[in-house]
Parts: structure tokens; sequence; C-alpha cells
């Protein structure tokens, strides 16, 4: 009795050492792997570090950026990959515009927690997002604190362009049932040299984007930034900083805006259109 | 088998009206939640009443209740076992029952909730044991084998027992003979049995606070307001005991009706389990206080909106009710059927009606837990249909957690109609004359060795990284006829040695302590990415100072001065443009570039010409030095694609010596030991002469 006691614990104290064997490997190999290269998932095609800016002073709200994005990605209906939201917390201060894109953060909550992998940093700091691996838990979405997660809730509508393509995770269609969406910062276009389709687009030239290792953000209209100065000079701050996500958009002050406020106009188009649930 | 016994005996019979209308009323809710989850796994999510700003809602509300409702069988079996409380004997199967059942629904429940259900075993495939669903799926998988062991092991001399009957049906005698394995009831066998459930005993309630642990841990893990709170692990198992106390007590009170063991369930019973619920209530309350006055009493950012819909916003008769129903009405009643004399004999009533209240408002909690705090964003919710902004769960998702119940309760019926609900065994020697005593709940914690390797030099200070060259002057002067006369634009750059830096008028000096001394630290403790800390990945190079000269002259050569020329930078989306400085006498410019920047540029420097001379542009490649190596950024603490062990191994660790405490009651004491120790009996008895017992008692 004794001898089969002694045996098992035999067999427990080896099993313990080969647990520590195996860790110990394993913690060299992710040590040798962060060394040599990241994992393939994690690499970008481009050694660049892409960060966006957005002047609130020059946003209009018009929403032209949401309205390219939606083309340049098939997004589905009631989808907004970047989302215009109108800040009205301080009655003082008046309300302003607010472009919401991905936060793409540097300690993104998404990618802690996501149990597949299906979301990912990249090196040139996107935060991917593969629809072939989402197993649709939403787990992503509890965690996201900037709201900039979707779901296709179901089979969203195609249009034959739509369908063409095949699928890549760097331009995120065909979309399909069951999965998380969310603005993964154009990488097709930035490939090619261009901007993404929201800064593209943005007719009053308030979003910028830009590789930090440039040091230099551009706008629609061809204003080419140097980006650590502006985000000094006008006090960029990002959005819930205290949070720690380490946001890579920044936004500057909506000081001196030219533009009329959201109240004025509501009141120009008397159309209410807010449906703030607090 | 004594008359008592025969109770149990006539309990396993599946005949009577009543119970054929019970199954097949079940059966019709399960079809229908069936038919139900066959369109939403057709149409995908869009059956149920989620959106994207309320993207949990019943499903999760469900599993986290029944994985509540699963502490049911930990409580009592295990900690009234552990800690000797002999009362519990009539009991512990019903409420192992309880949670073997309770952990199917439950984890079901979040196979209802995947938008692919398909794509589920991607979790194995390709698994991140730093997501805390991962956790979950380790943490039940285990509890649910666990507990199944914990079922099984007491039920083996029963089955053998009544297998030996002779009333038993033949289908069903060979079906108990077959899970008896064999038991024949000799002392050795007993001792090993006793020794089996012990070590289970102890094993599983470590195992059970983890799993709800780890459920609590799917919110705590997050951001959100309401969930962002470091007590929901233990107030979670708080409430998973208490809810699961009410479902043992609430199914002691119907097994008692249904299947008349009055002689099993007696009052004292009722009684003791009445007072462990109330005193769960009490701590539960305690917990809720905690929980909410922390954040009431600050009423800060987020919380503010959430506590504000709870406390008093459209939440409020949600919140209160549940509180009300789930906390004080079910205290009050108890308080009252357990304390006076005179209201004693209304205690099994009594304490039924309690426990039913706190299940109710078990399941309303755990909704006003998941669903509020979702529909209270940070930041607004805008721009959506109303039905977005607000979750009301759709027919389908009624239907399937309606199944869910129905499941939940035939499987509990068939699970008491196939096994006796009452430990046949156990009870037989219920020594009536033993000690009713109160057990207090042993806190107890599961191994979590967080293996902390020593933290790793602090690297504060890069060198400052150097590099020279000069590009050579391309000549781009477009000639044009007329009385200009051609320029030309010569231009060279180098980057300046660090003594001639001149001091930037930006460069912040960092004190001390600030927080890029914190970060600093932090960045080199083993959290988060294995392996930064050593890496050159880590190490960004300092930015190099660049100074672009340029010369303006004529085409004879003649120096131009005084002139504006500018200075713009090409980046790979735009051109950066520095500005325009004027030629000195030499008919030079010069600038000094402190941008942080990587990477080769190329750098023109502009002439715009005037009257009497025409334009010319000059370029020159400026390289600011090699852009550091791709890295996944490290600010904060990111939480790596690559195994965490720092995170991933304690969890292994504990769930796999749960395994292995597994592996070692079923191979080794229930395989190896005992049918060693009935071969060792069967010799023993051929030379004695005598067969073995089989309804042998220890």
């Amino acid at each position: 009795m004794s001898d089969t006691r002694r045996g098992f614990f035999q067999l427990l104290t080896r099993g313990g050492g080969a647990l520590v064997v195996a860790g110990v490997a394993v913690k060299a190999t992710t040590a040798h792997m962060s060394r040599s290269g990241l994992p393939a998932r994690s690499l970008a095609p481009d050694n660049r570090k892409w960060v966006m800016v957005v002047d609130l002073a020059k946003c209009d709200g018009c929403g032209d950026c949401t309205k390219a994005c939606t083309k340049m990605h098939f997004v589905p209906p009631l989808q907004e990959w970047i989302k215009v939201f109108e800040v009205t917390g301080n009655d003082a201060a008046g309300s302003y515009f607010l472009p919401r894109p991905c936060m793409h953060c540097d300690n993104p909550p998404c990618v802690r927690a996501c149990p597949v992998g299906a979301t990912y940093k990249r090196s040139d700091g996107i935060v991917m997002m593969d629809q072939e691996r989402c197993i649709g838990c939403r787990n992503c979405i509890a965690q996201c604190p900037y709201s900039a997660r979707s779901f296709n809730w179901g089979e969203p509508p195609h249009t034959p362009e739509e369908l063409q393509a095949a699928y890549s995770v760097e331009h995120n269609y065909p979309h399909r049932r069951g999965v998380v969406e969310k603005c993964i910062m154009c990488p097709e276009m930035l490939r090619m040299g261009m901007l993404p389709a929201c800064a593209d687009t943005c007719k009053m030239g308030a979003i910028y984007f830009g590789d930090e290792l440039e040091d230099a953000v551009t706008n629609s209209k061809g204003e080419t930034m140097q980006f650590s100065q502006i985000a000094e000079k006008h006090s960029a701050f990002r959005l819930m900083e205290e949070l720690g996500t380490e946001p890579r958009v920044y936004y500057l002050p909506p000081v001196n805006r030219k533009y009329p406020s959201p109240e004025e106009k509501h009141m120009q188009e008397d159309t209410p259109m807010h449906h703030a649930a607090s | 088998m004594n008359e008592r016994e025969n109770v149990i005996m006539r309990s396993l019979g599946m005949q009577g009206r009543a119970f054929r209308t019970w199954v097949s009323l079940l059966g019709a809710i399960i079809v229908w939640g069936v038919f139900a989850y066959s369109l939403q796994f057709r149409h995908g999510l869009i059956e149920t009443g989620m959106r994207d700003q309320i993207s949990w809602g019943l499903y999760i509300s469900n599993f986290v209740f029944f994985i509540g409702i699963s502490h049911a069988g930990t409580l009592i079996s295990a900690i009234l076992r552990v800690t000797d409380a002999g009362w519990r004997r009539p009991i512990t199967r019903l409420a192992e029952g309880i949670t073997v059942v309770s952990l199917c629904i439950g984890a079901s429940m979040i196979l209802v909730d995947l938008g692919r259900p398909e794509r589920a075993l991607n979790v194995i495939l390709y698994g991140r044991i730093q997501s805390p669903i991962v956790w979950d799926l380790l943490g039940v998988t285990t509890y649910l084998t666990g507990s199944l062991l914990y079922f099984y092991l007491p039920l083996m001399p029963d089955l053998a027992i009544l297998a030996s009957q002779p009333g038993i049906g033949n289908v069903r005698r060979r079906f108990f003979r077959l899970l008896s394995l064999g038991w024949t009831g000799t002392p050795g066998e007993w001792h090993l049995l006793e020794k089996a459930i012990s070590v289970m005993a102890v094993a599983i309630i470590p195992l059970a606070i983890s799993v709800h642990t780890v459920v609590s841990w799917i919110f705590a893990m997050t951001l959100r307001p309401g969930w962002d709170s470091t007590i929901f692990g233990p107030y979670f198992v708080v409430g998973a005991i208490y809810s699961g106390a009410a479902a043992v007590v609430l199914s002691m009170c119907i097994m008692r009706r249904v299947m008349g063991l009055e002689a099993y369930l007696e009052p004292i019973h009722f009684r003791n389990l009445g007072l462990l619920l109330l005193s769960f209530s009490g701590l539960y309350l305690y917990f809720n206080i905690n929980e909410y006055l922390t954040a009431a009493y600050k009423f800060q950012g987020g919380e503010k909106v959430l506590l504000d819909r709870l406390f008093r916003g459209d939440y409020a008769p949600y919140f209160w009710t549940t509180q009300v129903v789930g906390v004080a009405l079910p205290m009050l009643l108890m308080g009252t059927v357990l304390g006076p004399k005179r209201y004693r004999q209304f205690a099994i009533p009594g304490l039924g009606l309690a426990s039913f209240l706190v299940i109710i408002g078990a399941w309303a909690k755990r909704y006003l837990i998941v669903v509020p705090t979702l529909s209270s964003p940070f930041l607004p919710i805008q721009r959506v249909p109303a039905t977005w902004a607000h979750y009301s769960p759709s027919w389908v998702e009624w239907s399937i957690t309606a199944a869910a119940f129905a499941a939940f309760l035939l499987l509990y019926t068939l699970l008491s109609k196939v096994f006796p609900v009452v430990s046949i065994w156990e009870t037989r020697h219920t020594a009536r004359s033993e000690e009713e005593e109160m057990v207090e709940v042993p806190a107890s914690f599961g191994p979590r060795a967080w293996g902390v390797p020593a933290a790793l030099p602090v690297l504060l200070i890069c060198g400052l990284f150097l590099c020279t060259g000069a590009g050579r002057a391309q000549d781009s002067s477009s000639i044009k006829p007329g009385k200009q006369k051609p320029t030309a634009m010569s231009v060279s750059w180098k980057a300046l040695p660090p003594e001639q830096t001149p001091p930037a008028e930006d460069a912040r000096l960092v004190p001390p302590g600030s927080p890029e001394h914190i970060y600093a630290i932090t960045r080199s403790l083993p959290i988060g990415w294995p392996g930064s800390e050593e890496g050159e990945t880590g190490r960004v190079p300092s930015h190099s100072v660049i100074a672009v000269a340029a010369q303006l002259r004529d085409a004879s050569g003649k120096p131009l001065a005084w002139q504006a020329v500018s200075f713009s930078l090409k980046t790979s989306l735009g051109k950066l443009d520095f500005g325009n400085l004027p030629t000195d006498g030499d008919g030079k410019a010069q600038l000094i570039v402190r941008d942080h920047r990587y990477g080769r540029y190329p750098v023109s420097v502009a002439y715009r010409g005037d009257d009497s001379h025409l334009e010319s542009v000059g370029e020159v490649l400026v390289d600011f030095g090699p852009r550091p190596a791709p890295a996944l950024p490290e600010a904060g603490v990111l939480i790596g694609p690559t195994f965490a062990p720092v995170i991933g191994l304690p969890f292994l660790a504990f769930y796999g010596s749960m395994w292995v405490v597994f592996v070692y009651v079923v191979g080794y004491l229930v395989s190896w030991r005992m049918r060693r120790e009935r071969l060792r009996t069967s010799a023993d008895a051929r030379v004695a002469g005598f067969a073995p017992v089989l309804d042998g008692l220890p």
C-alpha cells in the first residue's frame, strides 16, 4: 500500500517537475519570440506607428467620415465604425462634435480579453479584427470603453461588389453573421500610401493621419503637420486617458470653433437626433 | 431494507399520472425552446433583443444564475462533509444533483449566447489563457467533472444495494450494477470510498469558489462602471452560495412533499439549513451594501450614471424590488419562522417560500448586474434606433430561458427518479443524537502561486543615437528663356553631434518620481510582454538633431543673399512644411530639425524666384536614423498574443492540480485500489468459505 502511494507521489513530483520544465521552456520560447520578431499575426507589413489626430475645432459634424467609411468597407446598416458623437456633458462649455473611430489602444482591453485572438494588436499600432476566427462571444464589446465595436446580429445585407472580393483581414468584408466588426484604420489604403477613408473625405480637414515614427500627420487637404508639435501646442488629449488604454487617436480641443454647434445645428434642421440614454 | 428505505425504492418508480404530466409539460417547454433556438441558429442573434449597446442579456444572466445555483452541492455536501456535520446526510445527494444539473444548463447558456456556436472549438484551437472566457471554460469543465465525480462516488454503494433489491427492474438492475463498478461492500472498499469522498470534498471547495470567481471576473476584468469592482469575486461567490443554499431548501421542500420523504427530511434539517441560509442572507446583504455604498458615496463618473438609474432612474423599481424580494423579505420570513417558538410550526413552508423568493431575487439580480451596466456606457448611446438603446428580451430569448429552466427541472426530476434522492448508506446510521450544530463555513483558498521572477534592472538611459552622412546636392533648376537668370540650390545635411546640440526649448527634465519613472519601473516588471524588458525592441533610440543647410547661387555661381527659401520634407502621406528661411550673406540658409522622426526622407529646399531669378529646388535624402524594430507597445500592461506565463500558469496549475486530484481519486483510489481490495477479499473469502456481505457497512 505504501509502495503504491510512494509510486503515486513519485508520479506527482515528476509531473510537477515536467510542468516546471514546460513552463521554463514556454517562457524561453516566448522570450525568444519577442527578441527575434513577433508572432506573424502581430507583424505589420511596414514598420510604422500609425496615429490619428482629430481637430475638434474643425469638426462640423457633417458625418462624411462615417459615410465614406461605410462606403469603403461596405459597413452593414446601423453600424458606424467611425461615429460622430455630440458631446453635451458640460452646459457652460457648450457642445461639440466628436468623431470616434476605434482608438487602436496601445493597451487594448479588447485584445486582452479575446479568448481566441480574433482581435489582435499589430506592430504598426492597428488593432485588427479577424472575422474568420471570431466566435461571437462579444466579450470585446463588453470590454471596449469607447463603444467602438459592433456585432453582426443577423446576416448583413450584401452588395455584389462586396461579395466579389475575397475576404481579407485588411478590409474585413464580405461581412458575415455572428462576428464582431470595428474600424481597422483602412490598412489596405495605408499599404497604397493613401489616407484612411475618413481622413481622406473630411472636407473640413479635421482628421489628420500619419506615422508617429515620421512625426507627421496629414489631412484631406494635404496639410501635413508635425505630430509632436501640434499635439503639444494644442494640448492634445486622448479619450478617457484615465482608463490607461493608451489610445492612438488624439484629439485637439474644440477651441475657437468656426461652425455651428450641435444645438444651433439642431435648431436649423429642427430634427432631434439625440437619443442619449442617460 | 427497512420501511424507511422502501420509501426511496418507491420514489424511483416512473409511473403515475402526475409524473408523466410533469415530464411532458417540461418536455413541451423544452421542445418549444429548441424550436426557438433553431430559429436563432438559422438567422443569428438578430432574433434576440440584444444589440450593439446591450450586447449581453438574458443568456449571460442565466449563465451566471445557473453557475450560482450550482454552488448548492459544494456548500451542503462538501463544506458540511469536511466539517463533519452529521445532519447533512439526507440532503447531500439532493444538493449534489442540483450542482451537476445546473452546471450543465449554465455551460450550455454560453453556447447559446455565441454568435458562432459552430466555431466554439476555436477556444481550444486558438485559446488564450489570458482571456477570462478561457478561465471560465477551464473552471466550468473542471468543476463539472469534479461535481459529477462527487455526485457519483457516494452513489456507488447505493447502486450496489439497489441492484440487489428484488423490486427493481432488469434494465435498471443491470445499469446500476454496471455503474457500481462491482461494489461488494468490504471494509477495505468502504475505507477507500470514504477516503475518495473526503479528498473530493476538500478539492471541490476551492474549485467551486474559483469557478464563481472567474465567472465574476468576466465582468470585473472590464472597465465598465458597475463591473469594474475589486470585490466582484467574493460578492459573486457569496451570492452564488446564497442562491445555491436556497435551491437546496426549495428542492427539499418539494421532494419531501412529492416523494414522501418525511422520514428523511425532518424539521431539524430545515432548521439547520434555514439558519445557514439566514446567515448567508446577512452576508449577502453585507456585500450588497459594501458594493453599492462605496460607489454611491463617491458618485463618480460612469458609476454616477449607472447608480442614478439603479437607485432612482428607470431601473429603480426592479432594483429595489429585487433587493426586497431577494434579501429583505426572505430575511424577515426566515427570522420569523426560525426565531420565535410559536411560529416554528410554519418553518418548512416558510423556508420554502423564502428560498423561492431568494431564487427569484437571485435571477433578477444577475439580470440587473448584466444589463444596466451595458446600457450605461461611458460614451452616450446616440444615433441608434430607440430599440437599440433599451434592451427588452425577445420571445426567442424568453423561450430559451424557459426551456433552460424546464431542462433544469426535467434533468433534476429524471436524476432523482433514476438515482435515489437520499443517500441510503449514509442515512442508515443517522444518529438522531448527533449534535445539531451550526456550521461555520471555512474559508478556503486555492493555491495561487504567483511566481514573480525577480525584477530586472531598469533600463533608463539610452545612448544618444548618432548618425552622420551627407547628401549630394541635386540641381533641378528649370531654365526658362527670359530675363530671369537661372539659379541653383545646393543642399546638404548633417546630424549634429550631441555636444553641439543647442538646448531645445521644449526639453523637459524628468524629475525623479514622475510618472515616467514609475512607468519605467512597471515596464521592467515581468507583467505583460515576456522578454520585452531585455530585448532591443523596448529601446527607442533617441532623436537625432538634423541640420539641413542650403546654398542658393545664380548661374554664375555667385551666392544669392537675403532670399527666402522654403524647406519641406516628404512624408509617406504628405509634405511637411518647415516654412521659409532667409539666406545669409553667403546665400546660405540652415534649418535645424529636432523632430521625433525616424527613417529616410527627401528634404527639399525651394527658391521661388523673383523678377530677376528663376525658381530652383534642391533635394537631399536625410537620414533621421533607423526606425526602431517593429514591436508591440509597452505602455501600460499589454497582455500579449502569446502565452503569458504570469497569468496563465497559476490558472493551469490550479485547475491542473484539480485534474490530478480527479485522476488520483478515480484512477488510483476507486479503480485501482478498490479492485485490488476486492480481489484480495474474494480470495480471502474463498479460503475462509464465506461471501462478503453486500449490504455491509463500515
